[in-house]
């Protein structure tokens, strides 16, 4: 249980201002307790209502404060944050502030910093130039100084606009009922945006978007510079390939038919080949790889990070086997991008939800309700859902963008 | 029917530099294009109407390079000799305010600040109702402003959350008639508003939708004559069964910068109430 203290002044009876703060209060899941009132003796006398907020966890108390502060209650205490010094390597100070992925700021010496950098799940950092960063487990130094408690920290929730706002089209967070093509013309409409005004577009690819023959719809929106930079898994990249290479994803011809004889081992013989040649770039210039997601990536240069799993086969010489690093290769990809395209994609889509700032557009195409619904429970409550074929959608999206 | 006791003396901004140049409410759209000789015939229609129906005119000087300086009723809050400047949120507006302090303090009004932190747009944002000042917030007033407000001018504030960013000034939503009489928009305003005005309003005018998005409720009353900047049939029955006569001022050029009559005034006879200074 986390707690706060908020003022109300004004005419916040005949307002039904209290009422509706208390409202807002109970209907965010938290609870309340009048701490003192004092109610003008006249019509004209203005009233003050102290009363001390007790939510469930931060995120809830957070996004209610913000909330509030909107009908003029305001909290109370405004003291600098607490730092304790770490004195060992990968270890926080045991009160550490774990946070959110919401826009945050730090109050030290009076003064709020902005955090550069939110991240989920890990804690704040204070730099030598007073500049605050998150900063995950496993990087924390020994002698970096580490916020800790609750004071002097500021979480922005994500404002939720009523009435017309761009996402009006997608009122529900997870839609299988809507007009497929009106949705798919409105994500192109967000991602043309996002570029114009210099964002970056980050796709995340699960195998599905091979088996279901969206390889090349993919291939045509990173060769006309609508992809910034890929993650995927070794999956991924091996269908595309097997596919760029042999015509077929796990063995099963994609132009249709029956599955290949000997078709089980095309992806191992094309990891093997690759793996003869080094990487995925050098079997691009060899000219072994000549069409596909990865070929057109090489060939635009457009950065990806392919992190590994216990299961994959080969890996890929470009695959990143050692998942703290891989995650650390995505953190590293990730500045500037203000558009996630999650597509059939479980395991990759809910590590780039934990690494991403809450402010990331992030729209999830999935088949499986419960993909979208998992990231969302997993803390990426901005992800938009599209239930839908993830074929369908890559090739609307593709003509909309490169017709 | 007790006619209002202030709306016959308004501030008012020849539109000689106004145009559509940036946008901060959704009605604004920078590539449409204001017809300059159309704002000056309609605003001058507008003054001429105002004063047929009894009401006194002053005039403030336009500024180059401030097209919205003609939304006088943004200038901030009169309160007998008092005034109250605004404190705008979008930044496009601010430097209005150093122009709508000289006017005042020139013309002999005490000039009261709102703290720095809060943002208030004046009257646009706050229109007197009985005793009590109705002040809106939420779009470009906030709901700490009021409190601040209060204690400069000695006036009970009612507090409205506007819910609708199409009617992002109170006065796009709320319009005093007389003493027991106003027009409402509740597209406009939230269930804890409109409950508020069942215990303030005996009889309130609720406009439907699309009158309220006619810009309906941004109208000036004076005495009996309401100048509003478009009527539809309903709305004009029930004025005119209430005795009100209406008369329509076309002001479609101000309308492409989401402003209508109201906007383009600033009623200079207000007084705010028991212990106004």
């Amino acid at each position: 249980m986390v707690r706060e203290v908020v003022e109300l002044d004004g005419h916040i009876i005949d307002s039904l201002i209290l009422a509706k703060v208390l409202d807002l209060i109970l209907a965010a899941g938290a609870d309340y307790q009048v701490v003192d009132v004092e109610i003008g003796r006249t019509n004209v006398d203005s009233s003050r209502a102290r009363l001390e907020i007790t939510a469930p966890d931060d995120a809830v108390l957070s996004s209610l404060l913000e909330e509030l502060q909107v009908h003029g209650a305001n909290r109370l205490d405004a003291a600098d944050a607490s730092t304790v010094t770490t004195d060992r390597d990968g270890v926080f100070p045991p009160d550490f502030y774990a946070t959110t992925n919401l826009a945050t700021a730090v109050r030290i010496n009076g003064e709020w910093r902005d955090v550069e950098n939110p991240e989920m799940d890990c804690a704040l950092v204070v730099l030598d130039d007073g500049r605050v960063r998150t900063v995950p487990l496993h990087r924390v130094r020994a002698g970096s100084p580490v916020v800790v408690g609750r004071d002097g920290i500021r979480v922005h929730a994500p404002s939720r606009p009523r009435g017309r706002s761009p996402f009006e089209f997608m009122a529900s967070e997870v839609s299988s009922e809507k007009p497929k093509g009106t949705l798919i013309a409105e994500v192109a409409g967000r991602i043309r945006t996002a570029k114009d005004t210099g964002g970056r577009v980050l796709a995340v690819c699960g195998p599905a978007v091979i088996h279901t023959g969206a390889g090349p719809d993919v291939a045509r929106l990173v060769r006309g510079g609508w992809v910034d930079v890929l993650f995927a898994g070794n999956g991924f990249a091996t269908h595309d390939l097997e596919s760029a290479v042999l015509g077929t994803s796990l063995g099963v011809s994609l132009e249709g038919g029956p599955p290949v004889e000997g078709g089980h081992a095309n992806h191992l013989r094309v990891i093997n080949e690759i793996r003869r040649h080094g990487s995925i770039a050098a079997a691009v210039d060899a000219g072994y790889v000549a069409a596909g997601v990865m070929y057109e990536c090489v060939r635009g240069r457009v950065p990806f990070v392919l992190g590994g799993s216990v299961r994959d086969d080969g890996p890929l010489p470009d695959v990143v086997s050692d998942v703290v690093e891989a995650a650390d290769a995505m953190r590293a990809a990730l500045p500037g991008v203000t558009v996630a395209l999650m597509l059939a994609s479980t395991l990759h889509a809910i590590a780039t939800g934990n690494l991403m700032p809450a402010w990331v557009e992030t729209y999830c195409v999935d088949i499986n309700q419960a993909v979208v619904t998992k990231l969302a429970d997993r803390g990426s409550h901005q992800a938009l859902g599209l239930v839908t074929d993830v074929g369908l959608f890559l090739r609307g999206l593709a003509d909309q963008l490169c017709p | 029917m007790t006619a209002l006791d202030w709306g016959g003396r308004y501030l008012m901004c020849r539109p000689e530099f106004f145009g559509v140049l940036y946008e901060i409410n959704p009605w604004m759209h920078a590539e449409v294009r204001v017809d300059p000789e159309g704002a000056v015939e309609q605003w001058e229609g507008l003054v001429a109407t105002l004063r047929e129906a009894g009401a006194g005119i002053e005039l403030q000087e336009p500024v180059a390079g401030l097209p919205d300086l003609v939304f006088t009723a943004n200038a901030g809050i009169v309160n007998g000799a008092q005034f109250v400047p605004s404190r705008f949120r979008n930044v496009e507006r601010q430097a209005e305010t150093v122009h709508d302090v000289a006017w005042f303090s020139a013309h002999g009004y005490r000039v009261d600040g709102l703290p720095l932190e809060v943002h208030h747009e004046g009257a646009g944002d706050a229109l007197p109702f009985g005793d009590v000042l109705v002040s809106g917030y939420r779009f470009r007033s906030d709901a700490a402003s009021h409190a601040h407000l209060s204690r400069l001018t000695g006036a009970a504030v009612r507090s409205i959350e506007l819910v609708d960013e199409r009617l992002y000034h109170l006065d796009l939503t709320f319009c005093p008639l007389d003493g027991r009489r106003a027009m409402v928009a509740p597209l406009g305003w939230d269930r804890y508003g409109l409950a508020v005005l069942g215990a303030l309003v005996p009889e309130p005018l609720l406009l439907e939708d699309e009158e309220a998005l006619a810009f309906c409720a941004n109208s000036v009353v004076v005495g009996t004559t309401v100048v509003m900047p478009g009527c539809p049939p309903r709305v004009g029955r029930v004025l005119e069964g209430w005795g009100f006569d209406v008369v329509v001022c076309p002001v479609g050029e101000f309308l492409k910068a989401g402003g209508g009559c109201r906007c383009l005034t600033l009623a200079l006879d207000v007084d705010l109430g028991p212990r106004s200074p």
